[in-house]
């Protein structure tokens, strides 16, 4: 056995233990008291400053390692993948003729009533994703921050618009993300005209919806939007679908929804620049019966022709 | 504690975290928790006990402020970690199997105190989707490097080359 002539063993590691455990529970509990914020966010943008620059430049070497060691993970999956998008792909083909179909006559009716397109005026901030902080911390980092204009609070989506998440803290040049899946708090969430609340479950990637005053049953498949009661998002970006039906014992209901995006897949993701007042950071869903136009960050439903609500 | 061990030990902790939260950020497959494994290795070293124990107090809150959650949760996980490791450190002297044994232990203790502590705050952040498997993964990961690194780094912070030859 090999000894080695190390410091004798004090008797002050039990001391230091205990007082360092202590000043631990200390921190702990002053950052729940701060909610994060105060001396607690300056510490964490400060350390995150120093760090970022060096997570940026060894993410520019390290990131085509980490792709090959995830390539050779994928091996097995891809030839089963392959398969899969194959017979998607014709499916969407099939799909896109009869939506090209769609689009002309869209055209030809717009061109009829002189109708504008509405347009999203949210500033669109894309990052990469250089991180995550631990094995254990669902969060990522993200390449932009404060002077590429992103703020903490902005929504995350990725580049097909599925909501992400929002930005937790920022430095000059990185940023960190909470998914929604990490949040503790719940997310006001609309399913067809009911606005429910959707929460974060301990180790799975589905999340729970609660609809409280339900009138309707929730059936599997449903898209689950962000709410204009949402002060995190703007209304009308897609969050997930809901997995299995719910039907209307009582007049709450309880279902699982399966969000969108896989956080642990994202290599690219776009800050939306919003609320653009935050004044206007919260609202109503006004669902009437008739036109209902969604577009990124703006659900304007329509009833009469006229519009009532604006998201955000 | 010679002068350059500081600048030493401070290195070693810098590279873990920046590998840690780039490299190991992206691979999904199977990632260890260098930082705690550090942490765990840093005992092995000639460094006296109750510094060892505010070096992995120190390395756990720059984890945390780099990250979204409870700020000291993995301060006092990776310095508990580091308290039992001082304390065994004994039990690694035998050889690399042996102590690539004991620095896998140690992290699954670790990692189960960090979901227990998670949990009791509340840190949906750390119980996501892959908590059951991390809690196999990251200890079996944390063996193998500590397979390859440990003696390496034990050199390196003590700056004797014979150290932890078998």
């Amino acid at each position: 056995m090999l000894t080695r002539d190390r410091q004798p063993r004090s008797d002050r590691a039990l001391p230091t233990f205990i007082t360092l455990v202590v000043l631990g529970i200390l921190l702990m509990t002053f950052h729940v008291r701060l909610e994060g914020g105060g001396v607690v966010d300056v510490l964490r943008s400060g350390t995150q400053a120093i760090v970022s620059p060096v997570q940026r430049g060894v993410s520019y070497v390290v990131n085509p390692i980490a792709d090959a060691v995830e390539g050779l993970g994928d091996i097995a999956g891809i030839r089963e993948e392959n398969r899969a998008l194959k017979a998607a792909l014709e499916e969407s083909q099939a799909q896109l003729i009869a939506v090209e179909d769609q689009l002309a006559r869209l055209q030809l009716f717009e061109a009829l009533y002189g109708l504008d397109e509405l347009e999203s005026d949210l500033g669109r901030t894309v990052a990469n994703v250089i991180g995550r902080p631990d094995p254990f911390d669902a969060a990522l980092i993200i390449d932009r921050g404060s002077i590429h204009g992103i703020a903490v609070g902005q929504p995350v989506i990725d580049t097909n618009g599925f909501v992400v998440g929002s930005v937790s803290s920022v430095t000059p040049f990185s940023s960190t993300v909470v998914p929604i899946t990490g949040r503790r708090e719940g997310l006001a969430v609309l399913v067809g005209s009911q606005i429910g609340n959707l929460a974060s479950q301990a180790g799975s990637s589905e999340m729970r919806l609660e609809i409280g005053d339900a009138k309707e049953p929730v059936l599997a498949g449903a898209r689950v939007l962000t709410s204009a009661r949402s002060v995190l998002f703007p209304a009308g970006l897609p969050v997930g679908e809901v997995v299995s039906d719910a039907g209307l014992a009582t007049a709450a209901v309880s279902t699982t929804v399966r969000p969108y995006v896989e956080v642990d897949t994202l290599r690219i993701v776009v800050v939306l620049a919003w609320p653009t007042d935050p004044n206007s950071a919260s609202g109503e869903d006004e669902i009437q019966t008739e036109v209902t136009t969604t577009t990124l960050g703006e659900t304007t439903t329509t009833g009469d022709g006229t519009a009532t609500t604006e998201g955000g | 504690m010679r002068v350059r061990t500081p600048a030493a030990v401070f290195l070693i902790i810098l590279v873990a975290v920046v590998l840690q939260s780039t490299l190991f950020g992206r691979i999904r497959l199977i990632t260890p928790d260098l930082v705690l494994l550090v942490a765990i290795l840093i005992a092995l070293t000639r460094i006296k006990p109750e510094l060892v124990l505010a070096i992995a107090f120190s390395a756990g809150l720059v984890v945390d402020l780099l990250g979204s959650s409870l700020l000291g949760l993995r301060a006092i996980v990776f310095m508990s970690a580091a308290y039992i490791a001082v304390r065994t450190r004994e039990r690694a002297d035998i050889g690399r199997i042996a102590t690539a044994l004991w620095a896998g232990g140690l992290t699954l203790i670790g990692v189960v105190v960090l979901v227990l502590l998670g949990t009791l705050f509340g840190q949906s952040m750390i119980l996501g989707e892959h908590v059951l498997s991390r809690l196999i993964t990251v200890p079996l990961a944390n063996m193998l490097v500590a397979f390859l690194i440990a003696p390496v780094l034990v050199r390196t912070v003590d700056q004797d080359p014979a150290a932890f030859r078998y």
